[in-house]
């Protein structure tokens, strides 16, 4: 991780929030039940203890994606990454996870670096990520579980992709970017599944000061308790 | 830092109990924030309301009254709690309509069954009775519920006894249940592979719970301590990726030198299998370790004054083995004035031997009172609308009766167009 003491760069801030996508994916499936418990170790970061995943595949997977992330990130050409939880056995969309991502694009590569410290910006990471474990008391129980990782989708905007690394699952990771972005050959195009009938609610968001992140969960309306 | 939009949630999200379907957050929110204002007159209204409907509802599906109403209040009163009166609710519906064959299999009346089962001591119990009973056998929710309180015991051979029951039954929804007990094999499979292949699982850093109450200091020579930790049935988590490894932590509770009287222990001894027993007797009272059983009473004599000037107000325990230490002083004993008149013994009387009241026992009684009625045998019968008055969580009054049955006159009235004579009638 850059730690320039000097500030952030757009390198610095594409690393801080692929990282923080990293961790908070693995929270994420971590949380709701995706995968087994079992299959998780704690670490510590973000001064915090946080969980991730031991399955080889699926964290083949996540590396994968993490360092395409970055790269977009640093070109500021992706938009939103969206974790989308669908049951196995019905096909429908249970929840959704969306972050949107804002860039500066005035930062470019070689102008100065910004005034903001990391720690300030962990802080704000560990404010999400723990607001994620919160949502537990209005999200409802998942029952679907997952034994390997599952496609990885791209958006974009209105051409959604899809990876071609891909195994049964029950969670996909679709990524919106800007219209004239060349799709890697890993990625493939996919539908934006949305929920019908969903409840909606907005979580916390962090910046870097050339990155901002947002996060919102929509989850299945239910008429029952 | 960055600000979060709506947080109330987050902010009293340990008041907030996560309910198995998920909140609705519109709901949540105005909960929450009209708790802040503390008991505000719109949800009182709307509980009001409620509790009309429950006693004018005129048509044919009562139990949707109770439905919609039930899950209003898990919405509303997030905390849970005496104030929502859902524990009150849940027993009412569940007995009012325990006779009523139509709603037997009725799967919202057989999800209410099961949220009764979960608030009640000993769910096992009910489920066994709801199988008696017929009650829900069709549904795949029971068998669900069933076995997950089986595992949750750390009793998977029942857990998986039960699918299988429920597959005979062939209960529906049918995918659902093969879905789920996929899911179960899946999880014994693995803690089975689990425990094979680590024995060191004690050496892996447990997750720091939260510690509720202090550690208790020793006392004397031995060091035995009691854990604070939560082992076995406490560590229930909702959501499924905390699961935290309830079953294993049972066995690997390596603090507990001291043997912890288990009052549920013979239950388990009981019926082999879920095969409906027939229903002669109602379960077994919890066995209590510190209830003593009532005695009789007829050899403790209560004495005016004992010989230490002390006015008597207690019948005293048996004398000790020992002689007490009197001190040698010049002053007599201060004879204080005797209250009590010892004819009079009303001062305290014996403990009643209490009947071990659980929500099943209460069902079980009235379905007994029920038989007898039809049979014939009943002893009392109340000649006002007493069942009408005591429904639901609070008591009507008979004016409230009138005025809802008056509301619901005018509302008719004002309807139709044509006029009608109006007679004084309640």
């Amino acid at each position: 991780m850059t730690s320039t003491l000097k500030g952030i760069t757009l390198k610095g801030s594409a690393e801080l929030v692929a990282e923080f996508f990293s961790f908070g994916i693995n929270s994420i499936l971590y949380q709701r039940g995706i995968y087994p418990p079992e299959t998780f170790t704690r670490v510590t970061h973000y001064d915090m203890s946080l969980q991730v995943t031991t399955e080889p595949k699926l964290n083949n997977y996540l590396t994968n994606v993490v360092s395409q992330l970055k790269e977009w990130l640093f070109e500021c050409s992706v938009q939103k990454l969206v974790l989308v939880i669908t049951c196995l056995e019905t096909n429908e969309v249970l929840e959704r996870w969306q972050f949107d991502i804002e860039c500066d694009k005035s930062a470019k590569e070689s102008s100065a670096p910004r005034e903001k410290s990391i720690k300030t910006i962990q802080d704000e990471i560990r404010s999400v990520i723990r607001q994620i474990t919160a949502t537990v008391t209005f999200l409802p129980l998942l029952e679907t579980q997952c034994e390997f990782p599952s496609v990885c989708q791209l958006f974009c905007s209105g051409v959604p992709l899809t990876s071609l690394l891909f195994f049964a699952g029950s969670f996909d990771l679709l990524v919106y970017t800007d219209k004239d972005l060349v799709v890697p050959e890993k990625w493939e195009e996919s539908g934006p599944q949305i929920i019908d009938q969903s409840e909606e609610v907005r979580l916390r968001s962090f910046t870097t000061s050339i990155h901002k992140v947002s996060s919102m969960v929509a989850y299945k309306r239910t008429d029952s308790a | 830092m960055a600000e979060g939009g709506d947080v109330e949630w987050e902010l009293s999200k340990e008041n907030i109990q996560p309910l198995r379907r998920g909140r609705d957050i519109s709901a949540l929110h105005q909960a929450l924030s009209q708790q802040q204002d503390g008991p505000t007159s719109a949800i009182n209204q709307q509980r009001q309301a409620f509790e009309s409907e429950l006693r004018m509802y005129d048509g044919d599906d009562p139990l949707g009254v109770w439905d919609r109403y039930i899950k209003w209040t898990e919405q509303t009163f997030p905390q849970g709690g005496k104030e929502s009166n859902l524990t009150t609710l849940l027993e009412q519906v569940v007995t009012k309509f325990a006779d009523d064959k139509k709603y037997n299999n009725d799967p919202r009346y057989v999800d209410l069954w099961i949220k009764f089962a979960e608030n009640c001591p000993e769910p096992l119990d009910i489920y066994r009775y709801m199988q008696a009973q017929g009650i829900g056998v069709m549904q795949a929710s029971l068998y669900i519920a069933w076995s997950e309180e089986y595992e949750k015991q750390g009793n998977h051979r029942k857990a998986d006894l039960v699918y299988k029951e429920g597959f005979s039954r062939s209960a529906e929804p049918h995918d659902k249940l093969l879905q789920f007990h996929r899911a179960l094999q899946a999880r014994v499979s693995r803690q089975v592979m689990m425990t094979v292949h680590d024995d060191s699982s004690d050496d892996e850093p447990q997750q720091p719970e939260r510690v509720s109450l202090a550690d208790l200091k020793h006392r004397g020579k031995k060091k035995a301590v009691a854990p604070v930790n939560r082992t076995g049935p406490a560590i229930k988590s909702i959501s499924g990726g905390l699961q935290s490894r309830g079953a294993p932590v049972l066995g690997n509770a390596s603090n507990s030198r001291l043997v912890i009287f288990d009052e549920n222990k013979n239950q388990s001894a009981g019926s082999s299998g879920p095969a409906p027993d027939p229903w002669a007797a109602p379960p077994t009272s919890r066995a209590k370790e510190n209830e003593q059983k009532a005695e009789r009473w007829c050899d403790v004599k209560i004495p005016q004054k004992t010989k230490f000037g002390h006015t008597v107000m207690a019948p005293p325990p048996p004398k000790p083995t020992f002689q007490p230490f009197v001190e040698e002083s010049t002053q007599p004993p201060i004879m204080t004035p005797c209250k009590i008149n010892p004819a009079v013994n009303t001062v305290l009387s014996a403990r009643k031997p209490t009947k071990e009241e659980t929500p099943l026992k209460r069902l079980q009684d009235h379905h007994q009172l029920q038989r007898e009625a039809e049979v014939g045998k009943v002893q009392e019968q109340s000649m006002y609308c007493k069942e009408l008055l005591l429904r639901g969580a609070t008591e009507f009054c008979f004016e409230e009766l009138r005025a809802e049955r008056y509301f619901l006159k005018m509302g008719q009235h004002s309807q139709s167009s044509k006029p009608e004579t109006d007679q004084p009638s309640v």
